[in-house]
């Protein structure tokens, strides 16, 4: 059953539009307070949504913006796998299929079919990152079966009635059961929870009256997505950049490379250029390919509107061919799914700088900067996994302000870090600082923003895992700005830091009590010439530590004097001359 | 200690953005009085003298006055606080800037994250560390700290906030390190954060603690330039301060725990809903409150206010955390003044942008050229263009329609009422989340409570609100314009305390839980023992935040203090169960539990103004109280109808209306819809059945 625009009234969709995003809202609310790990209570590692009974998008909640196509997709595929007419009321359909939902198998998606009448009106849906599904731990995978239990698309719960030999037979795949079943109650809770109050709309308002409102809500969405695609000048834009490598070959570069065509009110996003799929578990299903377009698309048309839905797309064409990097297929390993993608996302800004530069934004540090440790915990003597992080990096610079810092990257939304009082009060480890880098975001007319660096002490034995990118391909400047800083890790033992690693992953790393690693975090691009910062600008960041004396001499020729809080004018008058007489000589 | 002798009147004042409130209890004349003015912003105190004035009473025959205000919420919001230094544990510097990290408008590129109150050249490290389990990693370095000091001294620093890791475990560094300031900046404001919260999180209790120090030499200021004041006129009795959880303390407290008070308005209000409760036997009701920008819910749930831990001020995005507990309420940014406007695709959008009060709506005639709630209700009828006020504002139909057809009803092709009719519809529906932000996603059916109205907007929109969620009983009580100063009056003195105490309850030993409740508890009774006045007995309430073993966010459970006499490890399991599924609609009786922080409140309850009954007239309303009546629209397909008009201030106690009707009143009107049936009951409030009147 699906609605029909032209009959909504003006009033009734506003009404619904504000009626489905509290939907979303109280599926959210509802899992991340049931939660029992701490990736989806503490970090919200999850998404919620409102699809329609076809599969499309209605209404997305603040999760994982990376996750955009995944509920919407898998949803698609539970239709066509079991079926409309085999969907009864009551029935909760479950899988982690890595190809459908484009992720890792971590991430366990629940999807449940509301019916009115007797028919199918729609589906509540929610996927949620499991701490662990089994699989081996601490080591690059190379294939799919090596990372955990595979779900395909079932009954979890069939007319009210929960299946418990699957149950039984997750519980016995993971190294956490007790955190699985209790994550996997709290799905249940936010999908039923979604039911009610989408049911409770459709009996206020009249089921035809709200499906006719949620297809006008679209049309709504398409109209201004298509009206900010119209502004964009028509034209063929690429770029391309690179990531490390794939946790294996160490050194190889993968290659990322977009092309942009923009017509009239259409834009068509060609990834047919990002590499072929890799060897190491960075991969990501086609799924989260779509997703890079999308993700892209959505934050240059219709970035602050809500709900997010499936409207945003129907003026975008993706070329997106199977068994590339972002559109792996079986047995490719997917447990990394959500670093490349990223680059992907910063890449298409890239290329439309030309087009609109008072639009896009520099490069971020485009990873999670999430690390975990493994072990036994000396509190309880069980097994732990921990995550460290996600420490929140640089965002790159626009041309009307400074990049944020130390804020989550553009995979994550509403995803928070973790207090070092409580991963202190859980695990054996101490954190000896999380600061800022100072001098890490990208020198320009607009500076990018500051990563963090983070030391964290092992108070009892631990492994440490890291699978951290963008080492090499430093977040770009635009329109004249300077790269920010990089991401980093390094470990520390018996005092020394090892120094000169090759790249920021590590695996199964020992680590003793007293000894540390270091995690930092990238800086965001610059954007235009530092020398155009305004000069007190430059003294402001100086004296907050933001940016050192020895930077703003070097990169914006802005010069303190002895007491180092003011400006030297007749010095920095000179050093930016010269700047610009050696850039001009360039 | 308790000065009876002193005087009878029980004056409670509360500022708020436009209007400063009076509500007088006179407790030898057991009556009330009411009185208003607008807020003097340059100087506040001129806002209470004025009331007071206006009132009729006076200062010298009071023995309490109760306080709230808007100062310490428009300093931090208005950024208008001290020159504030944070220390904190070294490495950690920076965590005040860093935040949580998450972009909640995450498709926005623009987005920006919350604005710290210090900055970071005023943030210092402090070389210490604690442990997780409060033990010393890294002994205090205090010559450190001296030095620093002589720093701050030298910049003129004007408050300290002092955040150490862990604190909450051992406050001992923090105690230290506070002492060391204090006697080298003996004009400084310090504040220390375990002194305002003892649960974990680093980040908020650092924001919680800055927060402090920022507005803490201004609210100071200000309270002190009261007690002066107070003194000039010589009031003989005692100055209490209205805190954010809707209890009072003495000013003595408010002056160095400020950031208790940010929310002492909206609180009052629903502490007044609360007292009207009680009245009226009622145990769950809404507090709905309307302004111009914003509408807010809180809840009475069993005849007690619900509360939360924390809030977040300034909006999700860019909150700055606050972490003492305060009245649970819910705010959406939709009020008289939300603009109506239409974005691409033709969708229409009610809000949050406001007119505010310049240019205001349309219809104020001062050049507003956007639409407004108010002038889409000015356009049904339901407000009249020459009583607006009282009648000290004319409102402009023309302007109104003028823009509501330019903006809205042409570009959609519907008619001005159609259009009018739908933004108020719109503007109920976006309200009514706000009461399900507190109900629903509390786990609360929101269709089996009362909604108690006030705020200037309020009653106009309630029934249509009410509809929205179920709510068959609406109250508006007398004077809704005066709520919070009304609410005041019926405040207890109160203390909460809490203490992170992480353990599993089924290994728990009841004498270590017991004494961190005496603890608390004694130092509950003790601040109330330095309290000037001796309340009429303590009241005792003990809590505890549980959750299940994994879990990590927890609900706060109430708990018996028999059960603890009873060691009774069950009966705490059982009655956590109960709440995760009242909250949830699950729970795991089988599952084991922890615990997680014990709460307890220690209020000390002091008289309540009394409950008379009005003598009852008949069901007919007096004749002088109907106006001539007007054409008003309750929905766009039944159009305008003959709708009577009738003074609230000449209704009796007895009298019954059926919908359709508009009660009006200074400041304020009540809109009765058509199926509605409105009784004015024995306490004068506006008892209406939603849909009764059929």
């Amino acid at each position: 059953m699906s609605g029909n625009a032209a009959k909504a009234d003006p009033i009734t969709v506003e009404i619904v539009r504000n009626g489905v995003l509290s939907v979303t809202e109280e599926m959210k609310t509802n899992l991340m307070r049931t939660a029992y790990n701490m990736i989806i209570y503490e970090a919200l590692d999850f998404t919620v949504g409102l699809f329609t009974a076809t599969g499309e998008t209605v209404s997305i909640g603040l999760g994982l913006p990376m996750f955009i196509r995944g509920m919407s997709e898998t949803v698609k595929a539970k239709l066509a796998k079991i079926g409309p007419e085999n969907m009864q009321p009551g029935d909760i359909l479950i899988t982690n299929d890595s190809y459908t939902t484009g992720s890792h198998l971590n991430h366990v998606t629940l999807s449940l079919p509301i019916f009115h009448e007797g028919k199918l009106i729609a589906f509540t849906c929610c996927m949620a990152h499991w701490l662990d599904i089994g699989g081996s731990i601490g080591q690059v995978t190379t294939d799919i079966y090596s990372e955990g239990l595979q779900i395909p698309i079932m009954k979890l719960q069939r007319a009210g009635v929960l299946n418990e030999d699957l149950v039984d037979l997750i519980k016995m795949n993971v190294r956490l059961p007790d955190t699985a079943w209790g994550d996997l109650r709290a799905q249940i809770t936010a999908v039923t929870s979604g039911e009610r109050a989408f049911r409770s709309i459709v009996n206020r308002y009249g089921c035809d009256d709200v499906l006719n409102s949620i297809a006008a809500i679209m049309d709504q969405t398409e109209a201004e997505a298509r009206a900010n695609t119209r502004t964009i000048p028509d034209g063929v834009y690429e770029a391309e950049s690179f990531m490390d490598d794939d946790g294996l070959d160490i050194g190889t570069h993968i290659p990322i490379k977009v092309k942009v065509t923009v017509a009239g009110d259409e834009m068509t996003i060609d990834l047919s250029e990002v590499s072929h799929q890799v060897r190491g578990f960075y991969n990501s299903g086609i799924t989260t390919g779509f997703a890079c377009a999308q993700v892209a698309y959505k934050c240059l048309t219709t970035g602050t509107t809500y709900p997010v839905n499936d409207g945003s797309f129907r003026s975008l064409n993706v070329i997106m061919p199977p068994g590339r990097v972002i559109s792996a297929t079986r047995p490719a390993p997917m447990r990394w799914w959500m670093t490349f993608p990223m680059t992907v996302i910063d890449t298409i800004f890239k290329a439309l700088a030309p087009a609109i530069p008072d639009r896009v934004i520099a490069g971020h540090h485009a990873d999670l900067v999430t690390t975990t440790l493994h072990g036994i915990n000396p509190l309880d003597g069980r097994f732990f996994i921990a995550a460290v992080g996600p420490l929140g990096g640089g965002w790159g610079a626009k041309s009307t302000e400074d990049g944020v810092g130390v804020t989550v990257c553009i995979n994550d939304g509403d995803t928070h870090n973790s207090p070092s009082e409580q991963i202190e009060t859980k695990y054996p480890i101490l954190v000896e600082k999380y600061e800022l880098r100072q001098d890490s975001g990208g020198a320009g007319r607009h500076r990018g923003g500051l990563g963090a660096e983070c030391v964290v002490q092992a108070l009892a034995p631990i492994a440490f895992n890291s699978t951290i990118e963008r080492v090499h391909c430093k977040p770009w400047g635009l329109d004249g700005g300077l790269a920010g800083d990089g991401n980093l890790i390094d470990v520390r033992v018996n005092g020394e830091w090892r120094g000169k690693l090759p790249n920021a992953k590590m695996f199964t790393e020992r680590i003793r009590p007293g000894d540390a690693f270091m995690v930092r975090s990238g800086g965001g691009g610059g954007f235009g010439a530092p020398v155009e910062r305004p000069a007190d600008q430059v003294v402001f960041d100086v004296v907050e530590g933001y940016v050192s004396a020895e930077s703003a001499e070097r990169d914006y020729g802005v010069i303190l004097d002895a007491s180092g809080k003011k400006l030297d004018v007749g010095a920095t008058q000179a050093r930016r001359q010269t700047l610009v007489k050696s850039k001009a000589a360039e | 200690m308790d000065n009876l002798t002193a005087g009878h009147l029980r004056i409670a004042v509360d500022i708020g953005g436009t209007f400063t409130d009076l509500a007088a209890f006179d407790e030898a004349g057991r009556k009330i009085s009411f009185g208003k003015a607008l807020s003097t912003h340059h100087h506040l105190v001129e806002g209470i003298e004025s009331t007071v004035k206006g009132a009729g009473v006076s200062f010298k025959d009071a023995r309490l006055f109760l306080h709230g205000s808007t100062i310490a919420i428009n300093t931090l919001l208005e950024r208008t606080g001290a020159d504030t230094a944070l220390l904190i544990t070294q490495g950690f510097r920076d965590i005040y800037e860093i935040g949580r990290i998450n972009r909640p408008d995450a498709y926005n590129l623009f987005f920006k994250k919350h604005d710290p109150l210090v900055r970071r050249s005023s943030r210092y490290e402090v070389k210490e560390r604690l442990r997780a389990d409060g033990n010393v990693h890294r002994e205090l370095d205090e010559s450190d700290v001296e030095q620093l000091a002589d720093d701050l001294l030298a910049r003129g620093i004007e408050a300290v906030a002092i955040l150490l890791l862990h604190s909450y475990r051992n406050p001992a560094h923090e105690l230290r390190v506070k002492e060391i300031i204090q006697k080298k900046l003996p004009k400084a404001f310090v504040t220390a954060s375990h002194e305002l919260t003892q649960e974990y999180r680093e980040f908020e209790r650092a924001s919680t603690v800055a927060a402090n120090a920022y507005i803490g030499p201004r609210v100071e200021k200000y309270l002190g330039e009261i007690e002066t004041y107070l003194k000039k006129l010589d009031f003989p009795g005692t100055f209490y301060a209205v805190q954010s959880n809707g209890g009072l303390f003495p000013v003595s407290d408010a002056r160095v725990e400020c950031v208790r008070i940010l929310e002492s308005g909206p609180a009052a209000g629903v502490i007044g809903t609360q007292a009207i409760c009680a009245e009226l036997g009622l145990s769950d009701a809404i507090a709905f409150d309307m302004g111009g920008t914003t509408a807010k819910a809180g809840v009475i749930y069993n005849g007690k206010p619900l509360t939360s831990s924390s809030a977040l001020i300034g909006g999700y995005d860019r909150a700055l955390p606050i972490q003492v507990p305060m009245m649970d309420i819910f705010e959406v940014g939709t009020g008289g003044g939300s603009i109506a406007r239409l974005v691409e695709g033709n969708a229409l959008r009610v809000g949050p942008q406001s007119a505010g009060s310049q240019p205001g709506p349309a219809c104020y005639g001062q050049g507003g050229q956007n639409p407004t709630v108010t002038d889409a209700n000015l356009l049904l009828g339901r407000l009249d263009p020459a009583h607006f006020l009282g009648g000290q504002m004319k409102l402009d139909v023309a302007a109104a329609e003028k823009v509501m057809q330019e903006k809205i009803a042409g570009p959609l092709g519907i008619s001005v009422t159609q259009a009018a009719e739908g933004i108020v519809r719109i503007a109920a529906t976006a309200m009514s989340y706000a009461v399900k932000g507190v109900t629903t996603e509390r786990g609360l059916d929101a269709g089996a409570f009362s909604m108690v109205v006030y705020g200037g907007a309020g009653p106009l929109h309630a029934s249509a609100i009410a509809r929205e969620l179920g709510i068959r009983r609406v109250l508006v009580p007398s004077s809704p314009g005066h709520f919070s100063a009304y609410g005041m009056l019926f405040s207890d003195l109160r203390y909460d305390y809490v203490r992170s105490c992480f353990e599993r309850l089924a290994t728990v030993s009841f004498d270590r839980i017991e004494a961190l409740y005496q603890e608390m508890e004694e130092r509950g009774r003790a601040a109330i023992a330095k309290s000037a006045i001796e309340p009429d007995s303590i009241v005792i309430s003990r809590a505890a935040d549980m959750r299940y073993v994994g879990q990590e966010h927890a609900v706060t459970v109430d708990l018996e203090n028999a059960i603890f006499d009873r060691a009774d490890r069950a009966a705490i399991k059982s009655a956590f169960d109960a709440v995760h599924l009242q909250r949830y609609g699950t729970s795991a009786p089988n599952e084991p539990s922890d615990l997680v922080s014990l709460r307890i409140t220690v209020a000390g309850l002091m008289s309540k103004p009394p409950r008379e009954k009005l003598p009852m007239s008949g069901e007919k309303p007096p004749d002088e109280a109907l106006l001539a009546p007007r054409k008003v629209c309750f929905s766009a397909q039944a159009g305008f109808v003959d709708t009577p008009i009738y003074l609230r201030d000449k209704l009796q106690a007895g009298n019954r209306i059926h919908g359709p009707a508009l009660i009006e009143e200074h400041a304020s009107t009540t809109t009765l819809m058509p199926d509605d049936l409105l009784v004015v009951d024995a306490f004068g409030n506006l008892d209406i059945s939603v849909g009764g009147g059929k």
